[in-house]
């Protein structure tokens, strides 16, 4: 998932936005790692994380999937996946996982300075980051900024253009809420990294610039 | 993916769900255009076909044409890695791998995203450029099941003109090499047919901080304020 990686956006509306991913290694701690990502998911769960997913179990929260459901494809799947709206909650995440020690790696994905700020005051130490360079050769595929902030949430593409586009026309309209409009945008992601709050709210930004 | 002509009745419902556009209005019913579609499956899963006119045919699983649906749909798992993913663990374990240890950067080249979708002729032009680079290739990135010849990057025929949703290239540098890497790569990036996110992965310095991103700024390629960061929690830690 360098699919958290390249989200769009700035930093003013990045705040608040937080992906995380419990990914056990092929080559390390995959073996029997089941009941440690069913622990993990508790954790995250306990902390009411906006939306959570994965590809093994085909959707997400905002798409329906049950928790219990989750848990059980855990013993075939190598991670955890979901996304916080709030500093709080991912903290607080963070230090459980620490107390719990399950050895699976954690990825953390939001600003930067946030990120490691958020580790220094719980007292563990960032390993690797991995950084986005930005998007290069034909930019002129590429939609009005609106709309890649919403579609790059799903950092694996499948949130399109033209569903965005339609969307931010029918909250403009009137026709749908910024809610349903992020509820609807968040289907087609999976994994549960799509942050529907986040996406709420820059919808309510685009129904001000009407 | 196809359309059962004889079921649509051309409500229109799935069309804005197309990441790659390619559901298009027909006379008679709505269709796709195969050469565009990535068999990416977000139309299927979306279930808002209400007299379930789409599926999945028999062509979407024959070679070549399979590799559009293994690179373009999370869900399915490489027959040969059995990894998922578009392209490795890279960071996401670095903390008890090592693959990326002080001195060294890892980077990715995300082509096709976000959401243009890409033929694999445009990774064929990097990948060349890169293995004549001084520069180690990643060679268990599901890319490399599609080349001819690992020498040269030359890809094979048949899967030249076949369009994914994404695909990435991997490949290790080391400290001393990033300005050399970045000024060759960015005219090949400049005059490929799709778009490209890059990214670099980097250990974080003894004192928690991440040197690279002055570089980055001074060689005019500053790195985004956003970013993912692997926590070191995993263990046994490799500290390297
Ligand atoms: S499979 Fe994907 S690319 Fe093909 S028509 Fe459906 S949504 Fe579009
Ligand atoms: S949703 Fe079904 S019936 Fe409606 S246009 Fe698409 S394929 Fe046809």
């Amino acid at each position: 998932m360098s699919h958290s990686l390249h989200r769009n956006g700035t930093e003013e509306n990045l705040q608040n936005d937080y992906t995380f991913y419990a990914r056990a290694s092929r080559w390390v701690n995959r073996e029997g790692c089941g009941p440690k990502l069913r622990k993990i998911l508790e954790i995250i769960l306990s902390e009411k994380p906006v939306n959570f997913g994965s590809s093994q179990a085909g959707k997400n929260a905002k798409a329906g999937l049950d928790p219990a459901e989750y848990a059980k494809t855990l013993d075939k799947a190598y991670g955890v996946a979901c996304c916080f709206s709030d500093k709080k909650s991912i903290k607080s995440a963070l230090v459980k996982l620490k107390e719990a020690d399950t050895g699976i790696s954690i990825v953390t994905g939001g600003l930067i300075d946030e990120i490691v700020a958020i580790a220094e005051e719980i007292g563990i130490k960032p390993h690797t980051a991995f950084l986005s360079l930005g998007i290069h050769g034909k930019k002129a595929l590429l939609p009005e900024a609106q709309v890649l902030e919403m579609t790059t949430m799903c950092g694996h593409g499948l949130v399109s253009f033209k569903l965005s586009k339609a969307v931010i026309k029918k909250v403009q309209s009137g026709e749908m809420s910024p809610e349903e409009g992020a509820t609807l945008l968040a289907q087609p992601c999976p994994c549960g990294i799509f942050n529907s709050d986040r996406c709420e709210a820059l919808l309510q930004q685009c129904q001000k610039k009407e | 993916m196809k359309i059962d002509p004889e079921k649509c009745i051309s409500c229109l419902e799935c069309i804005d769900y197309c990441p790659m556009k390619c559901i298009l209005e027909g006379e008679e019913a709505t269709y796709m255009d195969q050469d565009e579609c990535v068999e990416c499956g977000v139309c299927l899963r979306a279930a808002v076909c209400p007299t379930e006119a789409i599926y999945m045919p028999e062509e979407a699983f024959q070679y070549p044409r399979s590799i559009r649906r293994e690179f373009s749909d999370p869900a399915v798992q490489y027959p040969t890695l059995k990894q998922g993913g578009r392209g490795t663990e890279e960071m996401k374990t670095n903390d008890v791998t090592g693959r990326y240890r002080r001195g060294e950067y890892g980077m990715a080249l995300e082509f096709g995203r976000p959401g243009t979708g890409t033929r694999i002729s445009e990774i064929e032009k990097v990948l060349k450029v890169l293995l004549k680079m001084d520069v180690e290739v990643e060679k268990s990135n599901p890319v490399f099941l599609l080349l001819k010849d690992e020498a040269t990057g030359e890809m094979k025929p048949e899967v030249l003109n076949e369009k994914v949703l994404s695909a990435i290239l991997e490949f290790k540098i080391t400290e001393n090499q990033l300005e050399d890497a970045v000024n060759t790569l960015r005219p090949v990036l400049a005059e490929v047919d799709t778009v490209v996110s890059w990214g670099l992965a980097t250990r974080f310095a003894s004192d928690g901080t991440l040197p690279v991103r002055s570089r980055l700024a001074q060689i005019g390629l500053p790195a985004r304020p956003n970013a993912k960061i692997n926590m070191g929690m995993g263990r046994p830690i490799v500290e390297a």
